[in-house]
């Protein structure tokens, strides 16, 4: 029987792969998505990021002010609640990390955490830990552990990649419910195009519609307590509600690194081994389920991200990236299988189908690009990022 | 030196993780399985299970999931909830699970205590009693989820169960339990006066100090602990989590 | 391979499920042609100590298990009654032990004390002589402990910890191939795990 980590050095084209053109300043190589490289060899994404920094003045004193301003807005907003915005947390860094940012610049965030049942034991302490010694409250909701794995399910077998999505838009959905439940107006998201990159376009995608199209066909259990965000949900409270999202860092000088030292310093905060691995669930897609099924590793993201921000040097972010592969948990796969009721062949033969993506099954895409000129505006009022914006409304290539 | 046992008590209604409020109305806490594997990576000292709706129900203990469980601890397991014969409390040992906590059963069918010990030895066998405080302030046992008064003294009950052969009493306390108001120390150190086996203080633990107050002045042996290890606080969000380890020590001390 | 004898009494899953964990491949068997081809044995237990013998001598192993590890000397791991059974005698029965170790098992009694008994729940274990089987434990090493019963070796050097309790009982003993752990490693975290790691590696 081969161990896990054998079956990642067979599946992972990366390991064997010789790339035939790397961008000269981070690691993205040709099988990007959508990738092109400029006379010099620098690809799109890092042009990417280099506007989005001249934009937002990341880091450089016109975007200190910016985010401070919103803050004071923030405040005044808030006046007479007892909250005046909501922050989602996993127990990872960058939504640690923006609960103590949030408490330092005075604000009084309500902490929002989506329990889908495959949290680790260092997610849960690590919001424990800031948590308490920040005094900030927290607000879950927990969903159906049978319904969650029953929609788990229903995307493996549906073979795309976006196994994580169904998690991503609950956490929005319940980021909306608990800011209406207590009037909060504001969501502030800990996303950093500086820290984690740019996902490349094209692969990924999701919406309320993907996941219930998705399930419909694969599940059997009925949705009761997984918050799904259909259309009209999402409409509601971007643009009757006007509750907004703010990423600070996309404004802010904002270090990775320096916020892993922080927070284990101040609050005995402990990393995990990989990045986003504090679920389990994550630590499966990113550690096996991407790698061996769609020749994805999305160390890429965050190692090119750091190489751009000169967090670690290009060499090394290659040698990461080509000579290493994710950190696999023992019986991580045992607990997925056992988990999902997949025996050892059914696993196998699913792992084995060809890749399926979601262009396969129905999704609101086209809607959002119909609407594209309404979410323009929202766009522009902050209802809506930017980069839903870009993504969700543009017709692929 | 020997520990004080912190027992996470775990509340399931059949496949589902609960978390009552004084035996009553009940929120939902999550999955049994990822649950087990946070306490087995925060290294708790035992992990004690109660489908607490099994009597009532007329449920037979559910052994698959019994086995789940096992199957992922590396901790010492009881296991109460619909116990009411021999034959499956032998099945539950035989799973690795330590200890079964046996309640109803025991007021209904003593002998079944005895049997369980003579055969698995005393420390197979929890008694557990639940107790409510009348409005004189005078103590009730009851059984049956708290529902069915059970006409005996409290700590002749707890006596008796001992000489029937019980190892260890888990008390709880029905007014305490899910309150965050801190454990009945009074009763507790009743019972534990008046029994020569380990008591385990449970109900209306909601901080350290609750702790060190029943061990200390309750002479509990050991505690059971529910909606602090459940939500991060009173009235929060659900967050499975357990106390820093270092700051019960220094109050246990 | 470790191979755990099933004599009929304890509850093997939890150790086998240990092993897994740590990567060591076991066998649950009562076969002798099993037995016979053993390299590392474990001896398991829970419950009385005369029940546990005549199970043993019923069960017809008696023989194999004295050859093996008196004769072929290969090590074995006798872990809370199981430990209790390498002694020479119990207070609890009149049946006498396996006799591979020179000692003696003896009950708790505590007069004028408030301890319970038996012990029961996390203790310490004091290194009181080096081998490999308790090789990187550490001052926080503790194990779960369930026991009326306590093992006094005859020779002192035979015994590599004690606990407290009441008074300093030997928690782990070893002469020559035969160890012997009063505790229960497979319901004892990672410090079991490396208890049994360092078992497989010896």
């Amino acid at each position: 029987m081969n161990t896990p980590v054998e079956i990642i050095k067979d599946k992972t084209a990366n390991h064997f792969y010789t790339a035939e053109k790397i961008c000269t300043r981070c690691i993205y190589d040709e099988r990007t998505p959508s990738i092109l490289f400029d006379e010099n060899g620098v690809c799109n994404y890092c042009h990417m990021v280099d506007a989005l920094i001249d934009e937002y003045q990341t880091g450089k004193p016109e975007g200190e002010k910016k985010i401070l301003e919103i803050v004071e807005r923030i405040k005044k907003d808030g006046r007479g609640k007892k909250y005046d915005c909501v922050v989602g947390v996993s127990g990872g860094t960058d939504s640690s990390y923006m609960v103590y940012w949030a408490i330092k610049n005075n604000l009084r965030p309500l902490a929002v955490h989506y329990d889908n049942t495959w949290n680790t034991a260092i997610a849960t302490e690590n919001i424990r830990k800031v948590l308490t010694h920040l005094k900030v409250d927290l607000y879950t909701h927990v969903v159906n552990n049978k319904e969650m794995d029953d929609i788990y399910r229903s995307f493996f077998l549906a073979g795309v990649p976006e196994i994580d999505s169904p998690t991503d838009i609950a956490l929005a959905e319940i980021m909306y419910r608990a800011a209406d439940k207590y009037g909060i107006k504001y969501v502030l998201e800990g996303h950093s195009f500086i820290a984690e990159g740019i996902t490349p376009l094209g692969k990924n995608y999701f919406d309320g519609k993907y996941i219930a199209s998705i399930h419909k066909k694969f599940g059997k259990i009925r949705m009761k307590t997984y918050p799904n965000m259909p259309f009209w949900t999402f409409v509601k409270w971007i643009a009757l509600k006007r509750i907004k999202k703010i990423r600070p860092y996309w404004y802010m000088q904002y270090s990775k690194e320096n916020a892993k030292a922080f927070l284990a310093k101040e609050f005995g905060w402990q990393y995990y081994k990989g990045h986003h691995l504090e679920n389990r669930m994550t630590a499966f897609n990113h550690s096996y389920y991407f790698p061996a099924k769609f020749h994805i590793d999305y160390r890429n993201n965050t190692l090119s991200a750091a190489v751009r921000a000169g967090e670690i040097s290009r060499e090394k972010a290659l040698d990461e990236y080509y000579n290493n592969h994710p950190y696999l948990e023992p019986e991580l796969l045992e607990y997925f299988k056992k988990r999902l009721e997949f025996t050892e062949e059914e696993f196998k033969k699913i792992m084995n189908q060809p890749p399926k993506y979601w262009t396969d099954y129905p999704t609101y895409k086209k809607t959002f690009e119909i609407l594209q000129p309404f979410f323009y505006i929202l766009m522009k009022s902050s209802l809506v990022p930017k980069s839903f914006y870009m993504k969700y409304c543009f017709p692929v290539k | 030196m020997l520990k004080t046992r912190i027992i996470p008590c775990l509340q399931l209604i059949n496949e589902s993780l609960v978390k009552t409020i004084k035996f009553d109305k009940y929120g939902y806490i999550g999955d049994y399985i990822n649950t087990v594997r946070i306490f087995n990576e925060l290294e708790v000292d035992e992990l004690c299970f109660l489908d607490i709706r099994a009597t009532k129900e007329n449920r037979k203990p559910n052994i698959k999931i019994l086995h789940e469980i096992a199957d992922e601890c590396f901790m010492p397991l009881s296991y109460g909830g619909g116990i009411n014969n021999f034959d499956i409390a032998k099945q539950i040992l035989s799973i690795g699970f330590e200890k079964v906590v046996i309640n109803t059963a025991a007021a209904k069918n003593p002998e079944l205590i005895t049997e369980i010990s003579t055969h698995f030895g005393a420390q197979a066998v929890v008694a557990s009693i639940d107790v409510k405080k009348n409005v004189w302030g005078k103590y009730h046992v009851y059984i049956n989820d708290g529902s069915e008064k059970f006409n005996m003294d409290v700590t002749e009950w707890a006596k008796r169960l001992e000489q029937l052969g019980a190892g260890e009493i888990l008390l709880t306390s029905m007014d305490r339990e899910g309150t965050w108001l801190g454990f009945d120390v009074e009763i507790t150190k009743k019972v534990a006066a008046a029994v020569g086996i380990p008591v385990i203080a449970n109900g209306g633990a909601g901080n350290i100090e609750h702790i060190a107050d029943v061990v200390k002045n309750g002479m509990a042996s050991a505690v059971g602990l529910g909606s602090m290890l459940v939500y991060q606080k009173k009235g929060m969000g659900v967050l499975v989590n357990f106390p820093d380890k270092d700051e019960i020590e220094k109050q246990l001390l | 391979m470790i191979t755990i004898i099933n004599y009929g009494m304890g509850n093997l899953g939890s150790v086998q499920n240990m092993f897994k964990r740590i990567g060591v491949p076991t066998e649950i068997t009562n076969d002798i042609n099993e037995i016979k081809k053993a390299q590392k044995l474990l001896l398991p237990g829970v419950g009385a100590f005369g029940a546990a013998m005549q199970k043993i001598e019923e069960s017809g192993l008696r023989e194999i298990l004295d050859q093996k590890v008196l004769e072929e000397k290969i090590p074995v791991l006798g872990i809370c009654l199981g430990m209790q059974l390498l002694s020479q005698s119990s207070e609890e029965g009149i049946s006498p032990g396996l006799g591979w170790i020179s000692a003696r098992t003896l009950k708790f009694n505590f007069t004028n004390s408030a301890l319970k008994i038996p012990h029961m729940g996390w203790n310490t274990v004091h290194p009181v002589k080096e081998s490999r089987l308790i090789e990187n434990f550490d001052n926080e090493t503790r194990f779960y402990f369930v026991h009326s019963y306590y093992v006094k070796a005859d020779n002192a050097e035979d015994v590599l910890t004690t606990t407290h309790y009441g008074l300093d009982f030997d928690s782990i003993i070893q002469h020559e191939n035969i160890y012997g752990a009063q505790f229960h490693p497979e319901k004892s975290h990672k410090f079991g795990m490396r208890l049994l790691e360092n078992f497989a590696r010896i």
